[in-house]
């Protein structure tokens, strides 16, 4: 899953470790997330909203819904 | 190939996972040896019923220790290598009933010889080896 993390992260002067420390996770998850190779649980993704002040929506990027969202629009016309 | 070391040393893993991990891994180094101990014990004379008692007792309490404390560590543990884990786990267990359940054909037709339950034990424990390795560097 696509997300703004690292430009989130970056505007806060915060390096992958101190994130991870906020986080209570490791510094890979945190590069895993960053990379799109690993989606974080809900719980995770909250925390994270929490943390930046943010919805949930302004970090992670959906492709999932766009696709729907499309292919309604595709069944309407 | 440093990448694959730092696999496989779970490099960058919280100090308290490596911790509860270390727990584990001690516990089942003492359960393979009070096994091998007891596999020797029993070609002995004198190794009869009370020692045998005391021997099943001793193996199947850290057997038992083990698995609660192989659950405390992945309550703890960062839910990324949690996955890492469950899946290595998943591999381990699926890839472990299908060869055994292949194997068990050609063991009933006398094809191969019987099965000994220590190589299940070894495949389970190199699969789940594997299934580690090959998440870490997936995630990475």
């Amino acid at each position: 899953m696509k997300n703004r993390l690292k430009v989130l992260r970056a505007e806060q002067d915060w390096t992958q470790a101190d994130l991870a420390e906020k986080l209570d996770v490791s510094r890979q998850t945190v590069n895993a997330i960053e990379k799109g190779k690993y989606d974080p649980s809900l719980p995770l993704a909250f925390k994270l909203a929490r943390l930046f002040d943010t919805p949930i929506e302004a970090i992670f990027d959906d492709e999932v819904r766009i696709d729907s969202d499309k292919s309604m629009l595709s069944l309407t016309s | 190939m440093k990448t694959i070391l730092n696999a496989i040393c779970s490099k960058g893993l919280p100090s308290r996972d490596i911790r509860n991990a270390n727990k584990v891994n001690i516990l089942a180094l003492l359960w393979a040896f009070s096994l091998m101990l007891t596999s020797y014990l029993s070609t002995q004379a004198w190794f009869t019923e009370i020692p045998i008692a005391i021997a099943f007792l001793l193996h199947t309490g850290i057997g038992i220790t083990m698995v609660f404390s192989y659950r405390h560590f992945l309550i703890e543990l960062d839910e990324m290598e949690r996955k890492i884990q469950l899946d290595a786990l998943a591999l381990s267990v699926g890839v472990t009933i299908i060869s055994f359940s292949s194997y068990s054909i050609l063991d009933k037709n006398g094809i191969l010889p019987e099965l000994d339950s220590a190589y299940l034990i070894a495949l389970m424990a190199l699969t789940y080896m594997v299934g580690i390795i090959s998440g870490r560097l997936r995630y990475r």
